[in-house]
C-alpha cells in the first residue's frame, strides 16, 4: 500500500506542474504567428518582386512602342548623343508645376544640369535655363551686365538710335521656317516679343508676337528675361542670343546659341515631341509615373502618376502598425534625403541608358513609403543604339497594403487561434490534473488501513488510458481483495476443516475411556496417557473456536438487529459482572447520569465490552484498577477501557485492529490469534464508529476506545 | 427389543466411533455412508432415532434432503444433525426441516448419549398421557419436562432439544440470572458466546410467533438470562 501510495503521490505541486507542462506546450502555438510572418515576409517579398518585374515588364513594353521611334521621343531630328555634346542644345527640365512668369530667377535651379553658359565679352554672360511644363516650354535668361542699357524702342523699334540691350530668340517652327522675335530691355515688366518682317518694298515692320510671354526684371548683376512659349510653336530648334550695347545706338556685342550672323538657330531642343505624351498615356495606370528621358539621362517628359484608388492608401490603426513595426526589417532604408534619391534615380537611368533594363527599390519620401522604380532602355532602329530610357516608378503602396491586410488577417486569426490553443490546454491540463488526482486519491483510500477493499475507482468507465489505469487499478484491487478475503476467511475454514480429524480423536478417546471404565482393562499410566490426550484435545478445540471466533461474529453482526437501547444500563451492569468474574482486578467505572441512547445491537456491545476488558485483564498486573468510561459526544458514544501496563509498542497503534496481529511479549496459557481486537473494530464498524488504541499520558498503561455512532 | 439409531456419516472413524458408544449404552446401531444407502435402508425399516451429518460424501447439502426425506417417512421420528458445519444459517435450516436438534461435532460422547436417551424418553412420554407432576406452569407458560413441549397461552411453542433445556433451566427458578455455563450444562452442550445468543434469540422469536408481546426471556449483560414472569 505504501508502495502504490507513493507512486501516486500527487503533493499540492504535482498538479501545477502538470498543468505548467501542457500550458508551455500550448504555448508552442506562438510559432504560428512567427510562421505567419516569416510567411508574410516572403509574401511581400514575392510580391514586392513580381511588382519590380511587372513595372519592369511595362517598362520594357513602353520602351518597346518607341523603339526606332526618335521622331516620337524628340522633337529635334537628330540624336544628341549621336552628334555628340553640342553645347548649345537646349534640355527643358520638365516641370511638374507651371512656372510664375514674373522676371524672377530664384524658382529656377540654377545648378541644373540643363543649364547653358554662354560667355560674352568682358565679365558678362549668359546662363539660360529651360523647363517645359504641359504644353509650354519656359526659357529663362539670367544675363549678367555690367551696365544694363534700357531699351526706349518701343514705339520705334527699327530706330537704331533708340536701341538698347535686347535679345533675341530664334526657333524653327513646324514647317521649317525660321522664327527671329526679339526683346527690348524696356525695364521691369512684361515685354513683347517682336519680330521683323519685311513687308512690300523693303519696309521693315516689327510685329508683336502675341503668344509669347515674357517678362524682364532687373537683377543685381544685370537682368533676368523669363520667357514663355507654347511648344505648339517650336520646331526641333531654339536659341538666344544677347545683344549687349554700351549704350543706346552703340554697336552691340553679340553673344547666345544663335548664328551671329542670320539669327539662326542652331542648338536643339531637345524635349520630347508633342505626341509622345498622347503616346506614353495609354500606358498610363493608377499610381505609376511614367518617365522618358535621353539616353544622357535628361527628362524629357514625366506623367504624373494618377491617383491611387483609395483602399490602397495603406492601413491604420494600432495592430497594423505594431505588425509592422517588426515585419519591415530594415530591407529598405529609410529617411533619405531628395539628393540620395535623385541619385538613385539617375544611377538607375544611367545603367538603362548602357542597355539594361533593371529596377530597383528605394525609401520614398514620406515614412512608411517605399518606391518601386524600372527603367528600360529604348533602342533606336538598329536595335542597338540606346536612344532614351523609360523609367517608371510606383510606390509601393498597393503591395504594402496587400501585405498588411493579409498579415492582420493573419495575425489576428493566429492570435486568436493561440489564444484559443493555449485556453483549451488550460482546461484539458486542469481536467486532466483534477481526473488523475481524483484516481491517486481514491487509490489511496481504496484499500483501507484494516485491509477491506473498496473497488469502486472514478474513471471506471473512461475510454482513455486514464480509464485504462483505473481499471487496471480496479483488478488489483480485486484481486488484493480476494486476498484479504482469503486471509480474514483462513482462520474459520481452517478452523472447520481442522474440527473432523478432531472429532475423530476426541470420540476415540472418550470410547477409549469408556472401555477402560467398564472392562478395567487399562492400567494407571494409560489412564494418565488417555487425560493427556484429552487435554490436548480440549486445547486444540480451544484453539479451533478462538480461530473460528471472527466468523462467528461476522455472522452473528449479519445476523443481528438493531434496537434502541441504553448504555449506560448496559455498560453499568456489565461492569458489575467483570467485578465479579474477575476478582483479581479493580474495575472504576465512569458513567454518564443521563441515560445514553443508542441504536445497535446490545449483544455485540457487550461482546465488545467483553474482548476490551479481557486485552485489559491480560495486560494488567493483578491488583491493577482498569477504568471503564462512557461518554455521550452529540452524534456519538465514546466507550473506552484503559489499564496500567506495559505501553503499546509502536507499530501497535496501526495494525493493532488488525485480524490475526498480536504482541504479546510472552506465551500464555489461553489461545491467542489475535482476534480480540479484531472483532472489536467489527462491532464498532457495525456501529457506524472507529476503534482506537493508545498509551496514557504518563506511558503507564494503555487505553482503547470505540466511538460509536448513536 | 433394543432401539435402533441410524448414523449417516461419511467420515467412517466418527461414525464407528459413534456406533461403538451407541453400542455401549445398549442401542442397535446402524451406520450409512450415504444418503442413498441411507434412503434405501429406511425405506425397508425406518430407525427410532436418526443421527445426520450435512454434508455426505458427493453431496455437501446431503443431510438436509436426507432430513426432510425421513421427516416424509414419519413426523415423530426423532432427528439430529451433527456436523462440523456450525453456521447460524445451517442451523436455522436444519431445525426449520423439522430436525430435533441441531448439534456441532464439538459435542462429547456422553452429551450425545443424553440428548438420545432424552428423546427416547421424549418419545416414550408422548405416547403416555400427560402427568400433572411434570408440568411447570409460569404465568403464560405451560412446559413438560417429560414431553418436552413449551405451551405459551395454551398454544404449542415447538423447540428444539437444546432450546427447550435452555427455557427449562431459565424457568425452573423465575428471576434468577442464569450465566452461560449453567445454561450449557442444562443442555448439555458446549457453546461459545454467539451461539448461545442465537439459542435465546430463536427462542424470543419462536414464543413471539404465538404472542407479539413475549418478553420474558431478559438479558443481563455481561451475566447472563433470567426469566421473568
Amino acid at each position: 500500500m505504501g508502495r502504490i501510495s507513493d507512486l501516486l503521490n500527487f503533493g499540492p505541486i504535482s498538479p501545477f506542474r502538470l498543468r505548467t507542462k501542457l500550458l508551455l506546450l500550448a504555448l508552442t502555438t506562438l510559432a504560428l504567428p512567427w510562421a505567419g510572418c516569416q510567411y508574410a515576409r516572403e509574401m511581400e517579398t514575392v510580391l514586392r518582386e513580381s511588382e519590380q518585374q511587372s513595372l519592369l515588364a511595362v517598362a520594357t513594353t513602353v520602351a518597346g512602342s518607341l523603339k526606332g521611334r526618335q521622331e516620337l521621343l524628340f522633337r529635334a531630328d537628330s540624336l544628341p548623343a549621336l552628334d555628340g555634346v553640342n553645347s548649345r542644345d537646349i534640355t527643358p527640365v520638365v516641370l511638374s508645376g507651371a512656372p510664375l512668369i514674373d522676371g524672377r530667377a530664384d524658382e529656377w535651379d540654377t545648378n541644373a544640369r540643363s543649364l547653358v553658359r554662354v560667355a560674352g565679352p568682358g565679365g558678362d554672360g549668359l546662363r539660360l535655363l529651360a523647363a517645359t511644363h504641359e504644353r509650354w516650354l519656359y526659357l529663362a535668361l539670367l544675363v549678367h551686365d555690367d551696365k544694363v542699357v534700357y531699351d526706349s524702342s518701343e514705339m520705334t523699334p527699327l530706330d537704331s538710335a533708340t536701341i538698347g540691350d535686347r535679345i533675341w530668340l530664334a526657333f524653327d517652327d513646324k514647317r521649317g521656317g525660321q522664327q527671329r522675335l526679339f526683346f527690348g530691355s524696356t525695364g521691369a515688366g512684361t515685354v513683347r516679343a517682336r519680330r521683323i518682317e519685311t513687308r512690300e518694298y523693303g519696309r521693315e515692320e516689327a510685329v508683336e508676337e502675341p503668344r509669347i510671354e515674357a517678362v524682364w526684371q532687373r537683377a543685381r548683376d544685370g537682368y533676368v528675361l523669363e520667357i514663355g512659349i507654347p511648344l505648339s510653336l517650336v520646331g526641333q530648334r531654339v536659341g538666344v542670343l544677347i545683344d549687349d550695347r554700351d549704350r543706346r545706338g552703340a554697336a552691340r556685342t553679340s553673344y547666345g546659341t544663335l548664328d551671329v550672323a542670320d539669327l539662326r538657330a542652331t542648338g536643339r531642343l531637345i524635349a520630347a515631341s508633342p505626341d509622345l505624351n498622347d503616346h506614353l498615356k495609354q500606358f498610363s495606370q493608377p499610381g505609376v509615373e511614367l518617365t522618358v528621358a535621353s539616353s544622357t539621362g535628361a527628362v524629357l517628359t514625366r506623367l504624373d502618376a494618377p491617383a491611387l484608388p483609395g483602399d490602397y492608401t495603406g492601413m491604420r490603426g494600432f495592430l497594423p502598425r505594431m505588425y509592422r513595426l517588426f515585419l519591415d526589417g530594415g530591407a529598405i532604408p529609410r529617411n533619405v534625403s531628395q539628393a540620395e534619391r535623385a541619385r538613385a534615380t539617375q544611377a538607375l537611368t544611367a545603367r538603362a541608358a548602357r542597355g539594361t533594363p533593371q529596377s530597383t527599390l528605394f525609401a520614398g519620401p514620406y515614412e512608411n513609403r517605399v518606391i518601386v522604380a524600372a527603367a528600360a532602355p529604348i533602342f533606336g532602329a538598329d536595335g542597338k543604339q540606346v536612344i532614351g530610357v523609360i523609367q517608371l516608378a510606383q510606390t509601393a503602396d498597393r503591395w504594402l497594403t496587400l501585405r498588411d491586410r493579409a498579415l492582420t488577417r493573419l495575425l489576428n486569426l493566429t492570435l486568436f487561434v493561440t489564444l484559443f490553443a493555449v485556453g483549451a490546454a488550460f482546461w484539458f491540463a486542469g481536467r486532466m490534473t483534477l481526473r488523475i488526482s481524483r484516481l491517486g486519491a481514491a487509490s489511496e483510500t481504496a484499500l483501507s488501513r484494516e485491509g477491506s477493499v473498496s473497488r469502486v475507482l472514478p474513471e471506471e468507465r473512461a475510454k482513455d488510458e486514464l480509464g485504462d489505469l483505473s481499471r487496471s487499478f480496479s483488478s488489483l484491487l480485486g484481486r488484493l481483495d480476494e486476498y484479504t478475503g482469503y486471509l480474514r476467511t483462513l482462520a474459520g475454514k481452517l478452523a472447520h476443516e481442522i474440527r473432523t480429524p478432531l472429532t475423530i480423536i476426541r470420540s476415540s478417546l472418550e470410547n477409549l475411556e469408556s472401555e477402560a471404565q467398564s472392562s478395567n482393562g487399562l492400567g494407571d499410566n494409560a489412564k494418565v496417557y488417555i487425560a493427556r490426550a484429552r487435554e490436548g484435545s480440549e486445547r486444540l478445540a480451544a484453539i479451533l473456536t478462538a480461530m473460528g471466533a471472527a466468523t462467528k461474529v461476522e455472522e452473528a453482526i449479519a445476523h443481528s438487529e438493531r434496537q434502541r437501547f441504553d448504555l449506560t444500563a448496559l455498560v453499568r451492569t456489565a461492569v458489575a459482572a467483570y467485578g465479579s468474574a474477575f476478582p483479581q482486578r479493580q474495575f472504576a467505572c465512569e458513567i454518564p447520569a443521563d441515560p445514553v441512547e443508542m441504536t445497535g445491537a446490545p449483544d455485540l456491545i457487550v461482546q465488545m465490552l467483553d474482548k476490551l476488558v479481557d486485552n485489559a485483564v491480560d495486560f494488567s498486573a493483578e491488583g491493577a484498577t482498569i477504568s471503564v468510561v462512557l461518554r455521550a459526544e452529540g452524534a456519538h458514544a465514546e466507550l473506552s477501557v484503559a489499564n496500567p501496563g506495559p505501553p503499546l509498542p509502536a507499530e501497535a497503534h496501526k495494525r493493532l485492529f488488525e485480524s490475526l496481529w498480536q504482541s504479546r511479549a510472552e506465551a500464555d496459557k489461553r489461545p491467542h490469534f489475535g482476534l480480540g481486537l479484531y472483532i472489536v473494530r467489527l462491532i464498532a464498524e457495525f456501529h457506524g464508529g472507529t476503534a482506537q488504541a493508545a498509551n496514557l499520558a504518563d506511558n503507564s498503561g494503555a487505553i482503547f476506545s470505540v466511538r460509536l455512532a448513536r | 427389543m433394543k432401539k435402533t439409531i441410524a448414523i449417516v456419516e461419511d467420515e467412517r472413524a466418527i461414525r464407528d466411533n459413534y456406533a461403538a458408544a451407541f453400542s455401549r449404552e445398549g442401542y442397535a446401531v446402524r451406520g450409512y455412508a450415504n444418503r442413498r444407502d441411507a434412503m434405501a435402508a429406511f425405506a425397508a425399516r425406518l430407525p427410532d432415532l436418526a443421527v445426520i451429518d450435512i454434508s455426505l460424501e458427493d453431496e455437501p447439502e446431503g443431510g438436509f434432503e436426507l432430513c426432510r426425506e425421513l421427516r416424509g417417512l414419519s413426523a415423530e421420528l426423532p432427528i439430529i444433525f451433527l456436523t462440523a458445519r456450525d453456521s447460524e444459517l445451517d442451523a436455522v435450516s436444519g431445525l426449520r426441516l423439522g430436525a430435533d436438534d441441531f448439534l456441532t461435532k464439538d459435542l462429547s460422547l456422553a452429551h450425545l448419549i443424553a440428548r438420545v436417551n432424552a428423546l427416547f424418553r421424549r418419545v416414550d412420554a408422548l405416547r403416555r398421557p400427560a402427568e400433572e407432576k411434570q408440568v411447570i406452569r409460569r404465568g403464560a407458560l405451560t412446559l413438560d419436562s417429560e414431553r418436552m413441549s413449551v405451551e405459551w397461552n395454551g398454544q404449542v411453542v415447538l423447540l428444539s432439544l437444546t432450546e427447550f433445556w435452555i427455557v427449562y433451566a431459565l424457568t425452573k427458578h423465575p428471576g434468577h440470572v442464569k450465566n452461560r455455563q449453567q445454561l450449557m450444562d442444562a443442555a448439555n452442550v458446549v457453546l461459545d458466546d454467539n451461539t448461545i445468543t442465537s439459542h435465546i434469540k430463536r427462542i424470543r422469536r419462536k414464543f413471539q410467533v404465538v404472542d407479539e408481546k413475549f418478553d420474558a426471556v431478559h438479558t443481563v449483560y455481561g451475566m447472563g438470562y433470567r426469566w421473568v414472569e
